[in-house]
């Protein structure tokens, strides 16, 4: 497997908020760890960024331990829920930041930050200052500036959380668009049910630190391994047809 | 019938107060608005008419005497000014870098150096600088056996840069506590290294407060002239000079003149100030939280990193030198070349100047108290009502902030020696100099405790039938009860320690303990003014003690 995470343990002091966790996914693929807050799903995110480094067990990317490597030096970038822009710098220059440490001319930057700014859509804000722009802007940023150094493994952590609910379905077509285009493995992180259905390739559902079901979504709509996960998912209010069109019951 | 008087009664008792509370209201903003005209927007008018004053009508004369006689002392406040700025930000920046890096003792203990080195009287680093370097030095003549003459403007530019250091490295720490922790972890994210993220983000986030700092240095080092005074020697800046000439030759007519070359550029770096501050907190996110720790380990930023750490080191090690100086020397005597402990000081300072120091405190008491109200209402009508020229108001209130204390005390003499506003000479002159001149500070506090209060509390107590009284009484002040504490610490340490500003104004036969401390230094008599420091700081520091205690007890969850 492109990704392993194998017996992942994390205590806070005496609190366990991450329990043997062992997860693999595929290269290419979109994984979604679901879960209500405190389950555990952001400290898993920030050990395979390497913001927290696990108390046991062992993650392998690409066939590389990177357990132990400081984040500077993990092939894995992440998007920030608070997108961590850098305010003092223009758009552009906060997407070919990450450049710098790579073996990258000045030129070379400019002209692939502006691609990557195209991608996102952003091409009329090269210039621009963070504060001036809107939070849909800023996310783009940030997401450009995570994929621009082409990391094997780009992890989200609940990116949508700050915009309106229009613009996060918006956001979240744009997102599976860009990386099947790119191909890159993504590891999502969102406690948006309705997000995690539609965006994942497989999807992890995670509670008081323990994973409970790692399956595709349509295993887990068709078989959700108990009453936990049903009502998690609120299932009994959703139909899945064959042809993949979801559908939410709203009754009065 | 009974039954239905006493609702009646309760009514237009309300009513009446409604009435009477909006009479109070609007004569409280009137005074609020008056007064500081009165104190801080005449006094300085008045400097700027004074100069003006030729034989007849406006003339440039005076300024034009000041540029050819004082040519060299301008050009020596420049070169001070610039100088300790420079150093001075460099020392700040890296103990700022130190010690949001750190955590534990190490930071508790550093921060409680800074804050005595806060709350210090103004000459205390002079006079440890004399008893540590100077000709009888302990560390040049005793220790090195060197001799030499420490009386030049080396001296004074390297004591200003350190006694500056305390206010802008607090602030430096501040604003780094607010930065995005988002920003430095999105860094590392991307391949930066902890000295590129220092290089790239931390420093470049900071720059806003960096030129702050170079700017109130600056600014500080024009106004001081306690420093040049005491340890300068032959060398002489604007400031000394104002201080020879007024408490010299009471020529006020030169002085104030003088002044003008101090006012002018302190009035400009105030507007480059206000704007700085703007861009500090754009910087900052509006201050979105604080962290206790930067994630960021000095040690492994490479050079930037290591000399941050090496200048805070020696800066806190001159410090424990300086403080120790101090409070040892208040106890020693020196005799046939050896030092033996002895009390004699103490008893003959507890002897004839108890009275100074009491007075020290009954004044810092009675601004404390004004000051803190003042500044409580003043905020107020400033941040929740809209009052006419608002933002005139709040510059007018600013404005002392950077207004050199010789300045603000010759404005003060100008605007109150005759009829029918004769207050020369008076207690109320030198506690009115004192409470405008911490105003800026007081109503910063009071205006940021403010803004913590939602507006739909206001709007709830109104709703429920208060008037804007009750809006006053029942949700403004007692959500400002912390703020009251602070600001009241604030005011009581400034008050206690202040002396540019006042020395003018003071009465000969009514000095206070800053001003004997002075005094002692000036004359060498080092043992009494060292005593005088250390009264003083513990002063000080048994109030701040009892402010943060108060506060801390009441910050903490009742449990029923």
């Amino acid at each position: 497997m492109y990704l392993e995470l194998s017996h992942l343990k994390k205590n806070f002091g005496d609190k366990e908020v991450v329990q043997d966790l062992s997860l693999s996914l595929e290269q290419g693929k979109l994984l979604c760890i679901l879960g209500s807050s405190g389950c555990g799903k952001t400290t898993t995110l920030n050990m395979i960024g390497g913001f927290l480094t696990p108390d046991g067990g062992s993650i392998l990317l690409d066939g590389q331990d990177i357990t132990r490597l400081p984040p500077e030096r993990r092939p894995v970038t992440t998007v920030f829920q608070s997108y961590g822009l850098f305010p003092h710098m223009t758009v552009l220059q906060n997407v070919v930041y990450g450049l710098k440490f790579r073996s990258c001319t000045k030129s070379q930057a400019r002209e692939k930050g502006l691609r990557y700014l195209d991608m996102v859509g952003l091409s009329d804000y090269a210039n621009a200052r963070i504060h001036e722009i809107s939070g849909g802007q800023q996310q783009r940023v940030a997401l450009a500036r995570a994929l621009i150094v082409e990391p094997k493994l780009c992890l989200l952590d609940e990116p949508f959380c700050n915009l309106d609910a229009a613009l996060r379905v918006k956001m979240r077509g744009e997102l599976k668009k860009l990386q099947q285009e790119l191909g890159i493995t993504m590891v999502f992180v969102t406690h948006d049910q309705e997000e995690a259905l539609i965006l994942a390739d497989s999807m992890a559902i995670m509670e008081q630190g323990r994973l409970i079901q790692n399956d595709t979504p349509m295993q887990i709509y068709r078989h959700p391994a108990n009453q936990f996960v049903s009502d998690f998912l609120s299932l009994d209010e959703l139909v899945w047809t064959e042809d993949g069109v979801l559908m939410k019951v709203i009754k009065r | 019938m009974s039954n239905r008087s006493v609702p009646a009664k309760r009514a237009s008792k309300d009513a009446l107060f409604r009435i009477c509370g909006k009479g109070v209201d609007k004569l409280l903003l009137v005074a609020l608005l008056g007064s500081v005209c009165l104190f801080v927007l005449y006094p300085i008018l008045c400097i700027l008419m004074r100069s003006l004053r030729g034989g007849e009508g406006l003339s440039l004369a005076a300024y034009e005497t000041v540029w050819s006689q004082y040519r060299v002392n301008l050009w020596n406040s420049v070169f001070v000014g610039t100088l300790t700025a420079a150093f001075c930000t460099i020392l700040s920046t890296a103990t700022a870098l130190f010690l949001s890096t750190r955590k534990g003792w190490a930071k508790l203990l550093c921060m409680g150096l800074l804050l005595v080195t806060m709350v210090s009287p103004p000459f205390v680093s002079s006079l440890a600088y004399i008893q540590l370097y100077g000709r009888r030095g302990w560390i040049t003549y005793r220790l090195l056996g060197l001799s030499w003459d420490p009386y030049n403007c080396w001296g004074v530019i390297w004591m200003q840069s350190i006694s500056f250091v305390p206010l802008n490295a607090l602030f430096l720490t501040g604003m780094l506590s607010k930065l995005d922790p988002g920003s430095l972890q999105a860094a590392r994210d991307l391949g930066a290294g902890p000295g590129a993220i220092l290089r790239d983000v931390v420093l470049p986030l900071l720059r806003p407060g960096i030129w702050v700092s170079l700017l109130l240095s600056f600014v500080r080092s024009l106004a001081d002239f306690g420093t040049p005074v005491i340890i300068g020697g032959r060398f002489s800046t604007i400031a000394s000079e104002i201080y020879l000439q007024l408490v010299g030759y009471s020529n006020l007519e030169k002085a104030s003149a003088m002044n003008m070359f101090l006012l002018l550029p302190s009035i400009a770096a105030f507007f480059l100030y206000r704007h700085l501050m703007r861009q500090a907190d754009l910087m900052t996110g509006n201050g979105r939280g604080t962290q206790a720790q930067l994630p960021l380990q000095l040690r492994r930023c490479g050079p930037a990193g290591l000399l941050a750490a090496g200048v805070s080191l020696l800066f806190f090690v001159m410090m424990i030198l300086q403080y120790g100086c101090i409070f040892l020397s208040g106890f020693l005597k020196l005799s046939k070349g050896s030092y033996s402990f002895t009390t004699k000081y103490l008893e003959e300072l507890l002897k004839y100047d108890t009275s100074t120091l009491l007075r020290s405190v009954e004044y810092a008491l009675v601004v404390s108290l004004a000051g803190t109200l003042f500044a409580m209402l003043f905020s107020y009508y400033m941040e929740r009502r809209k009052v006419p020229g608002r933002s005139l108001f709040d510059c007018l209130v600013t404005l002392p902030y950077m207004l050199p204390g010789t300045c603000f005390g010759i404005g003060y003499i100008l605007a109150f020696n005759h009829e029918p506003l004769k207050l020369t000479g008076t207690a109320v002159i030198v506690m009115a100099n004192m409470l405008f001149k911490q105003l800026p500070t007081t109503t910063k506090i009071c205006s940021a405790a403010l803004t913590q209060v939602p507006v739909s509390l206001e709007r709830a107590a109104r709703d429920l039938g208060g008037g804007q009284f009750a809006v006053l009484r029942d949700v403004i002040l007692p959500s400002l009860r912390p703020a009251f504490f602070s600001c009241f610490a604030y005011n009581f340490s400034s008050s206690m320690t202040t002396a540019g500003a006042i020395l003018f104004l003071i009465n000969p036969g009514k000095k206070l303990a800053v001003f004997k401390l002075f005094d002692a230094v000036y004359v060498g008599e080092y043992a009494t003014a060292s005593l005088i420091s250390t009264i003083l700081i513990l002063i000080v520091l048994a109030m701040e003690g009892l402010a943060y205690l108060i506060t801390w007890k009441e910050a903490k969850p009742r449990v029923s």
